[in-house]
């Protein structure tokens, strides 16, 4: 075909990517979407032959770990350049210009794509004190949200600060940190992707998706696609068979934790928590929480700084009684305690009778003599 | 109303030598309710109790257990039952029997509201007889208003959990529903705790329950623990219409 395709292949060979190799990556991109096998080859020439779209990336409150995920592959794979592919035009921690010539391009995208870009927000944006807890170039984050976000094709939220506000919206919150689509309403187009960090093979899915049909995948009820977001932690997880059957870890590094059986007593949120860990892994499928050994903590899911923990048990401890305290040891002793209050209430009332058996008593004066309605 | 009987004095334990009577005062619903409720809910409790806290329990070949997964279907074909039968014994408050109306769940009425203290007094022992009423004594209608309510919290925390991962038949309809719920209770864990703390509240009323039956049932003499077998009290004559 034309010169962009010679010009992706050679790219892809100097790159020391192989083309069976780039044909692998697009049959997993397909498998992701829950395609059948023929749509490879239409990604495949989706990604050699359409126009790649212009992406700035807005870095606001957040640890930069989504950047991180985004652009560490451990070695050069397709994925890395399709990514390559993908004109950056304003990303804060890997751009080369700085100062005005930066804002200036982030600016000269803005008025020139009007309509046409994608936004990537990663991090929480303040909203209190005005917006002054982060500002990039003078400005506040809300506002440029507001400009940016407002005039792109969509905007995707990277990780979970910028979609549910994370840790920096964590209880008591002190900047008034909100997630991407509560700070900015109206969007054209919002895609979250949560986790933390988000996971950068969704990021690839959802650009290839877009490359591929020049639309966005279908989201769920948090704008989450449903090819990453679709099913629980629990339902895909490589231990489930030991949660049918009752084996549990009790205690770290005891012979059922040893054995890799079920983290559900540890407080693995994985029941509650909805992404494609269990299937795409991290850090190139190497590996994944669960499968370290460790809970999950249930990352992806809004507020879960403030609403999954404790991430080492499953409910809450009771006010009160300390971090520590449980609910069904409380009470378990209040049953036992009610218990043993009628049963001593039960001897109360025969010790009474006992003593009260051969008087004559007299009417009980509380009982209205008349009977009925008085 | 009927004007009331002069005729027998109120009071624990009628005379024996006063004439009494069979009275029909629970009807089939209210008992089935009842027995169903308590059987589900005991069903439910252990099941859910195993669930928070489970454990391994070999039997038979390692690859056939299943006890996880059989707990929560008996969990949540008993949470079934236990809904439906909630539901059709409140339906069954406005359209049943007189004693299982709504109405006797509260202190209407002066008497009524009297013998909700009255009760109380013989409960902490200032008064060795409890008022004598029909259908249900004035506190214990209370309590079971707070019961209802308990029952109520236990189905909404319940559905709001299942619908996390509920299945996607009919619609996902299960997940709309419950998933409606689970903001109000602030999340899953939150739902958990109260789902939790109801259910120890639950248990704490069945101990009470069981020993308050039985003493007034001892105390009253009306075969209160039979009636809710048969359906019958024993009453002294003209008393039925105490009550209307």
């Amino acid at each position: 075909m034309g010169k962009l395709q010679s010009d992706f292949r050679r790219e892809l060979a100097a790159r020391g990517v192989s083309r069976r190799e780039f044909m692998g990556f697009c049959s997993a991109m397909a498998v992701a979407f829950g395609l059948p096998k023929g749509a490879t080859a239409m990604i495949a020439e989706a990604i050699e032959n359409n126009p790649k779209p212009t992406l700035v990336w807005l870095n606001y409150q957040d640890c930069a770990g989504n950047t991180e995920s985004f652009l560490r592959a451990s070695k050069p794979t397709a994925a890395e350049v399709i990514l390559d592919l993908i004109s950056i035009d304003y990303h804060e921690v890997i751009m080369a210009a700085a100062g005005h010539q930066a804002e200036a391009n982030l600016r000269a995208v803005v008025e020139n794509q009007k309509g046409k870009y994608i936004a990537v927000v990663e991090g929480s944006i303040p909203t209190g004190a005005n917006g002054a807890y982060c500002t990039v170039g003078g400005r506040a984050a809300i506002d440029i949200a507001r400009e940016v976000c407002g005039n792109a094709a969509a905007t995707i939220a990277a990780g979970t600060c910028a979609t549910f506000g994370g840790i920096p919206a964590a209880s008591p919150n002190p900047t008034g940190a909100l997630g991407v689509g509560d700070a900015v309403p109206g969007i054209k187009k919002l895609i979250n992707l949560s986790a933390c960090p988000m996971n950068a093979q969704n990021m690839t899915a959802t650009l290839v998706y877009y490359l591929t049909y020049g639309d966005w995948p279908a989201l769920d009820k948090l704008n989450r696609p449903l090819f990453a977001y679709g099913k629980s932690i629990h339902d895909a997880c490589e231990r489930r068979s030991h949660y049918n059957s009752g084996q549990f870890v009790e205690q770290w590094g005891d012979e059922a934790h040893r054995e890799g059986q079920c983290l559900y007593k540890m407080g693995c949120k994985g029941p509650v928590t909805f992404q494609n860990c269990p299937n795409v892994g991290w850090n190139d499928n190497t590996s994944w929480p669960i499968a370290c050994g460790h809970g999950c903590i249930g990352c992806a899911e809004p507020d879960f700084w403030d609403k999954m923990t404790p991430f080492y048990a499953h409910i809450p401890g009771f006010p009160g009684f300390g971090k520590g305290s449980n609910i069904d040891k409380v009470g378990f002793w209040a049953t036992i305690g009610v218990t043993t209050a009628f049963a001593g209430h039960t001897l109360v009332h025969l010790g009474k009778k006992r003593m009260q058996s051969g008087k004559d008593t007299p009417a009980d004066p509380n009982v209205n003599p008349k009977g009925g309605e008085a | 109303m009927s004007p009331p009987s002069t005729s027998v004095a109120e009071g624990a334990r009628p005379p024996h030598h006063a004439e009494l009577e069979r009275v029909y005062v629970w009807d089939l619903v209210v008992r089935l309710s009842h027995w169903i409720i308590m059987l589900s809910l005991l069903l439910l409790a252990v099941t859910g109790i195993y669930i928070g806290k489970p454990f391994y329990i070999p039997r038979g070949p390692e690859a056939e257990q299943l006890v996880m997964t059989n707990m929560r279907i008996v969990h949540f074909y008993a949470a079934i039952i236990f809904t439906l039968t909630v539901l059709v014994r409140v339906a069954w408050m406005f359209v049943g029997s007189h004693y299982a109306r709504w109405d006797q769940f509260f202190p209407i009425g002066a008497r009524r509201r009297r013998d909700v203290f009255r009760m109380l007094k013989f409960y902490t022992f200032l008064s060795s007889k409890p008022p004598m009423n029909v259908g249900h004594n004035p506190l214990a209608g209370l309590t079971y208003i707070a019961v209802f309510g308990l029952y109520f919290v236990m189905i909404l925390t319940g559905l709001a959990l299942y619908s996390v991962n509920a299945g996607l038949e009919y619609g996902g309809y299960m997940r709309e529903i419950g998933g409606w719920f689970l903001p109000l209770f602030g999340g899953p864990q939150t739902a958990r705790w109260i789902h939790h703390i109801a259910m120890w509240f639950l248990l704490g009323f069945f101990a009470h329950h069981i020993w308050s039956a039985m003493l007034v049932s001892r105390v009253e003499g009306m075969g209160l623990i039979d009636s809710m077998f048969s359906g019958y009290k024993w009453l002294p004559k003209g008393w039925r219409k105490r009550d209307e």
